[in-house]
């Protein structure tokens, strides 16, 4: 595959979130509102790259016994480096995501890029594939996080968009609303693959 | 064997990196991230517990020594003064209580007479809607007029003794810090 290829394939092909369905908790749990979806798929995008990058450079130094243990340290200094970064200058977006910035480092997704692209392929091709799916899941999450923003509190990236008589469902910001919309979306993707084929 | 010290070599050196890249990025950020806890956390709680001063309560903090933690490395307390045509009003500090679910942050207005100004909860973990309620107004505007000899005379929270009891606990905390550093604070926050 060429490099335009190792990029695409993260947008469709391999959509981390809705035709892999992996990396669902930060997917689901974060996408309240179009910006946190946005912000939480840059973070992890920051991340994936980078340690793509250094998987990438390290992969025929790392002894293949201890290379899940190094690759977790890896991603989790970079988690750490991203967690800190935010804290220092983007503080409203740490608060709102909390919990899940840490939990970048159990992110499936970015194991799961570095065991089965990374530690196999070159740096180019290892930063194009950690753009291409970094961008595909910012995507899904900033979609996810739109859709859910607009029906359930009327609004987008925080501006009303209704008329004022609109009753926000208030039920798609609740846990089971991102299952549902999750649901939606999924269904939705899976006609229009179907149709293509 | 060969192998083992292979592991055991690679691994370490590449957590030796890490190590370092994470000691360097927490050094370069430590400020930028205390700015942006006081602006965001503590900014809005001394305002609410603040008022009637013309000054800037937030340039002109300023930090006293607190004791030590129990690793035994000093502590220190900001305190934010609110003065009028540069006569002090009321000083703000903060305390911290265990609650039901982790520390609860509050902070305290107090007065030079030692009354006490209002207080103001700037973080707590507790269960939203039970716990939660001792932020509400009803509850924390009875501490206003009380004073540091006795801080915390008023009516708890029903359903939720543990979080008035971690409030209870910051206010004597912040309480006991005024009275034990009144004149040195006091000085300090005049200037």
């Amino acid at each position: 595959m060429g490099l335009a290829q190792e990029f695409t394939k993260g947008l469709w092909k391999e959509l981390p979130p809705f035709r892999l369905v992996l990396g669902l908790c930060p997917t689901l749990a974060v996408t309240t509102a179009a910006e946190n979806g946005i912000g939480m798929g840059l973070a992890t995008t920051f991340v994936l790259v980078c340690s793509n990058v250094l998987v990438s450079l390290l992969r025929k130094v790392i002894p293949g016994k201890v290379r899940i243990a190094a690759f977790i340290v890896i991603i989790a200094s970079f988690v750490v480096i991203v967690e800190l970064l935010m804290q220092a200058y983007f503080y409203s977006l740490y608060q709102v995501l909390g919990i899940f910035i840490p939990l970048i480092v159990v992110n499936c997704i970015i194991l799961g890029r570095a065991e089965a692209f990374a530690s196999k392929n070159g740096v180019m091709p290892s930063i194009m594939d950690g753009l291409g799916i970094g961008l595909g899941f910012t995507i899904s999450l900033g979609f996810l996080g739109a859709f859910r923003e607009i029906l359930g509190g009327g609004t987008i990236f925080g501006h009303h968009i209704f008329w004022s008589g609109f009753e926000p469902m208030a039920f798609i910001l609740k846990p089971p609303g991102a299952f549902v919309c999750l649901g939606l979306i999924l269904g939705l993707m899976n006609i229009i693959s179907s149709r293509k084929a | 064997m060969k192998d083992i010290i292979k592991m055991v070599v690679v691994l370490g050196l590449i957590c030796l990196v890490a190590g370092l890249a994470l000691a360097g990025v927490r050094q370069v950020t430590l400020e930028p991230i205390e700015y942006q806890r006081i602006k965001n956390v503590m900014e809005p709680s001394v305002k609410a517990v603040l008022s009637g001063y013309d000054n800037d309560p937030i340039k002109d903090r300023f930090s006293m020594p607190a004791g030590k933690d129990k690793k035994g490395r000093d502590v220190s307390k900001t305190v934010f003064p609110a003065k009028k045509g540069g006569k002090l009003m009321a000083v703000a500090l903060d305390g911290s209580g265990k609650g039901f679910n982790g520390a609860i942050g509050v902070m305290v207005g107090i007065m030079p007479d030692g009354k006490m100004t209002g207080i103001s909860i700037m973080s707590h973990s507790d269960t939203p809607g039970i716990g939660s309620r001792v932020a509400e107004p009803v509850f924390t505007d009875q501490f206003k007029k009380k004073t540091v000899d006795d801080p915390t005379s008023v009516d708890g929270v029903s359903g939720a003794s543990y979080s008035t009891k971690g409030v209870f606990a910051a206010v004597q905390a912040a309480a006991k810090f005024y009275k034990s550093n009144q004149k040195e604070l006091l000085a300090k926050a005049g200037q």
